[in-house]
């Protein structure tokens, strides 16, 4: 599809035309970080759209799949319609400045609670009414690996639109029919990109591939799954691997991919409610059974299950990694533990 | 959409007393539950939580869903209090079903310890309902000791049927005991079937399941025609929250029945 430029001076009126018709959010540096901010006319400055960093600190994941929603209640059953992204239902929500990294995750969870038998309707309807514009890492930092992984530090699929920042200002890829209709509404301020422009934001790819593929060399074993498979009983290795893991699962609650939860009900015999909330399979009483049994009481066995899950089943069963390859999970660790240290060595 | 996460209402009709610390709940939901032997679900306690069960009543008769429970924790012990009248939730059926179709024909021995003759009851009947399909169908039960047995009277019945062969025995007899003493691997030193045409079905406690299933492979049973309850933490039912997982499987979508040939190469599938 087609690829617009969009002048320096013409950007604020276009933020503001998407923030008018969603819940707009935007990556923001607060204290050297980037998190998801919330555009808010009042305070808004452009200045503070910070598309050229790299990912938030928080994975889009919360978005989509709340950390903490109300599913069902009894004995007046719970309509899935009449629960939605704050502020109410119907409202679209427009994430402005998804990474490459953040794609994956979705991928996981689209599988998860939209592919098999029983399809989560929270899950679908925030998915249905949620706009994706992704914007280029330029500059990708010491944290990242998504080369390691397959992923680009762009995004030409599985977005509305894919912005790069240029110094003009930015192009801005279309990639669906929602993603142009954005893009018409506004259509005064976008301009037909030239082959110069184009060039220049390959250019820009390309140097940020070069510098990812400087500091992250040497590719994984091609076999990984198979290579982990095999691991899985040298407790030593994982031993070693697990370091000074503190088992405060950071790295599972900035894990894009992680999907696990826990449903638990709030009440009495006569009415209750049920809420579903992110669970962590690193926690002891995770996978305990009524009566107490639990396959895996170790942290050490907890541990060996995260990657797992992650390098060896879901590759075996989705066909692809659990793993963006973002490094929230060592931007995150206390314990310095870096998983590309871990898989490098199978 | 439907939700998933909601249960139904369904009424308490009777509690059965099975065993001091077994009961067995017969209840009736708002709506039909259409399960198939093997199939769990979740039920809710209102005001406490859900847990997973097998029903233990024939998938042939779907107006109520009978389902034996053994008092182990907090759950259950809610449970436990709740008297006939009161009302329950339920979702479900979840998981795969004992695929019958592939039991035609064949021999079939079930081996049962404790309450997990709950599940085991439901497939007894599934079987028994149309059992010119099935070759002989032999039940082979442990329990602790005598006052431990669930579905007593019901196990005198089910020796009568033509075509079903049942013994029992109990780790130990504190009262008059007229059959084995001994867990339930002293019934199976001879084992009445062509182990290579048959199929065996396990389900009890993980020590005795991993004890039988080393019986059973010993005595011939090739590992795909062993079917275990691998019963985990199954918490959503759905596939989807991943307490349950056991290697590459969730048991609650994949299981929770699944063959020794899969589980095989799991590092201590039995908890």
């Amino acid at each position: 599809m087609e690829t617009y430029f969009l002048p320096n001076p013409r950007r604020g009126a276009w933020l503001a035309r998407l923030a008018g018709q969603f819940n707009l959010f935007y990556p923001a540096e607060i204290e050297k970080r980037i998190h998801w901010q919330r555009y808010n006319s009042g305070e808004f400055q452009l200045e503070g759209v910070a598309l050229k960093r790299i990912r938030a600190a928080e994975p889009i994941k919360g978005f989509l799949f709340a950390p903490r929603e109300r599913v069902a209640s009894f004995p007046q059953p719970l309509a899935p319609e009449s629960v939605n992204v704050a502020p109410g239902p119907g409202v679209r929500t427009l994430l402005f400045g998804v990474k490459g990294c953040d794609l994956p995750g979705l991928a996981v969870h689209e599988r998860m609670f939209l592919s098999g038998e029983f399809k989560d309707p929270f899950y679908a309807q925030r998915l249905k009414n949620t706009v994706l514009v992704a914007s280029d890492c330029p500059i990708p930092e010491q944290t990242c690996f998504c080369n390691l992984l397959g992923l680009k530090p762009y995004v030409t699929e599985g977005v509305d639109l894919s912005v790069s920042v240029l110094d003009e200002g930015w192009l801005v890829e279309v990639l669906t029919e929602r993603g142009k209709g954005l893009i018409e509404e506004a259509r005064d301020g976008f301009q037909k990109a030239g082959e110069e422009l184009i060039a220049k934001r390959e250019g820009q790819r390309q140097r940020a591939m070069q510098l990812l593929k400087e500091q992250n060399p040497r590719e994984w074993n091609p076999e990984l799954a198979q290579a982990i498979a095999i691991k899985s009983r040298d407790l030593d290795f994982w031993q070693k691997a697990a370091g000074d893991c503190v088992e405060c699962f950071g790295c599972l609650l900035t894990c894009p991919t992680c999907f696990c939860y826990l449903l638990y009900d709030q009440g009495n015999a006569e009415r209750f409610e049920r809420t579903r909330v992110w669970d962590f399979c690193y926690l002891p009483m995770y996978a305990r059974v009524g009566g107490g049994a639990n396959p895996r009481p170790r942290f050490i066995q907890r541990f060996i299950n995260r990657f797992q899950c992650k390098f060896m089943h879901s590759k075996n069963q989705n066909g692809f990694y659990a793993c963006s390859g973002c490094g929230r999970c060592f931007t995150t660790c206390m314990g310095k533990i870096d998983i590309r240290n871990i898989l490098g060595q199978l | 959409m439907s939700n998933p996460y909601q249960p139904i209402p369904a009424r308490i009709l009777n509690v059965i007393d099975e065993t001091p610390n077994i009961k067995t709940f017969v209840l009736q939901p708002e709506r039909e539950i259409p399960f198939l032997a093997g199939q769990f679900v979740e039920l809710t306690i209102p005001g406490f939580g859900e847990a997973p069960f097998t029903p233990s009543s024939s998938q042939f008769q779907r107006e109520t869903l009978e389902m034996t429970i053994m008092r182990v924790g907090r759950a259950t012990g809610a449970l436990f209090t709740k008297k006939p009248g009161d009302l329950l939730g339920i979702r479900g059926p979840y998981g795969k079903p004992y695929p019958l179709k592939q039991f035609e024909g064949r021999d079939i021995y079930i081996v049962g310890g404790g309450v997990g003759l709950a599940p085991l009851r439901a497939l007894f009947l599934a079987l028994t309902h149309e059992i010119k399909k099935y070759g002989r169908i032999f039940l082979r039960y442990g329990a602790r000791t005598p006052r431990d047995i669930v579905y007593k009277k019901q196990l005198n019945e089910w020796e009568k049927i033509k075509g079903v062969d049942i013994d029992l025995s109990v780790d130990s007899a504190d009262e008059p005991w007229e059959r084995k003493v001994g867990v339930v691997t002293c019934l199976m030193d001879e084992i009445p079937c062509d182990v290579k045409k048959s199929v065996a079905v396990v389900c009890g406690p993980p020590i005795m399941m991993k004890f039988v299933t080393r019986k059973l492979l010993e005595a011939g049973f090739p590992g795909s025609s062993i079917y275990l309850s691998m019963e985990m933490n199954m918490s959503c039912g759905l596939g989807q929250c991943g307490h349950c997982r056991l290697g590459p499987y969730f048991t609650c979508k994949d299981g929770p029945v699944l063959t020794w040939e899969q589980i095989k190469d799991i590092e201590e599938p039995f908890l």
